[in-house]
């Protein structure tokens, strides 16, 4: 059984993790108020997966988990990290094709996609 | 290597917290489809992924994501309180707390869809923006909180059940269980905390 001095620290822990949580969501929100181009979706995504880490660690307690769990929470991302690369080398070389049932709008270019009719 | 070379004897597998972390490991693969899709969509078409973004309602996103945050964080305090026999008379009280803060989220996100829904920006004929890509944001935006919401709805009613089987003492909704179903809910909050940025916050200067 877990003493009082075991669960104040497991609290305090917890309490921490969820203010730096908030702290985290103000710091992203803050962030894509700024002219940053490209790093606007590299910090929201590195501010994210900081986030995401703090719950893992702490609330889902990888922190304390032994090394098969931790080694299942990582291989379901590894695998996602080659799919999704392996994906974006087909279609980051590839011009637009759409296929016969897309529309025509679609044919254009992404440069020329991305400008309003 | 087997399974028995990486647990040490006192680690006993507890088969019900791997089960939901293969689980979860699965999701991760379901959910990684919609994410590839936004970020081909993101980085061909940029205008409209900005334009469309500005569209959603940050604030009340904001609000859901500080919502889900304190959620998780309450459910593992829930988990914590039923391991400790002086704090869990807490236990049923935090998990209804999470079930009812996870319930506004859902109430939150139905108005936003209803605005949403009433300026057009729901896919289809009559869609009010006329920019290229923007149409394929919204696809994605409706597609992914729609499945989001879809998770938090069988989260809210497994924490209710187990709040309510824990408050009258009942041997299914103890401490092994209510792991697992914290586990689900905290893998609920970490695909919000992408989606958070991802959705709301493309290019909110613009």
């Amino acid at each position: 059984m877990a003493d009082e001095s075991t669960f104040a620290r497991t609290a305090r822990r917890l309490g921490v993790a969820w203010c730096a949580l908030l702290a985290l969501m103000l710091s992203s929100l803050g962030s894509a108020y700024l002219k940053l181009g490209p790093w606007n979706l590299i910090s929201g995504l590195v501010i994210a997966a900081i986030k995401a880490t703090i719950v893992a660690w702490l609330f889902m307690r990888l922190r304390e988990s032994g090394p098969l769990i931790r080694l299942v929470a990582v291989v379901g991302l590894g695998v996602w990290c080659i799919l999704i690369g392996l994906s974006g080398v087909d279609y980051e070389t590839r011009s637009l094709t759409p296929s016969a049932v897309q529309r025509p709008q679609q044919l254009l270019s992404p440069q020329a996609a991305s400008q309003p009719h | 290597m087997t399974a028995a070379t990486l647990l040490e004897p006192k680690d006993e597998p507890d088969i019900g917290k791997l089960g939901m972390w293969v689980f979860l490991a699965s999701e991760v693969l379901f959910f990684g489809g919609l994410f590839l899709a936004y970020l081909y969509g993101r980085t061909h078409w940029p205008l409209g992924w900005a334009a469309a973004s500005r569209h959603t309602d940050v604030v009340l996103g904001t609000v859901n994501t500080a919502l889900l945050l304190t959620s998780s964080a309450v459910v593992a305090l829930a988990v914590a309180c039923e391991e400790d026999a002086r704090q869990r008379r807490w236990t049923a009280r935090l998990l209804a707390l999470t079930a009812a803060l996870g319930a506004v989220f859902l109430v939150i996100k139905g108005f936003e869809w209803h605005a949403e829904w009433d300026e057009h920006l729901f896919p289809g004929p009559s869609f009010a923006l006329d920019v290229a890509g923007a149409q394929e944001f919204f696809v994605l935006y409706f597609v992914m909180t729609g499945l989001h919401a879809v998770h938090m709805i069988v989260g809210v009613g497994a924490l209710a059940i187990l709040a309510r089987g824990r408050s009258r003492d009942r041997e299914w909704a103890r401490s092994g269980h209510l792991e697992v179903a914290a586990l689900y809910w905290h893998f609920v909050d970490v695909v919000w905390i992408f989606l958070y940025p991802l959705l709301y916050l493309v290019q909110r200067h613009g």
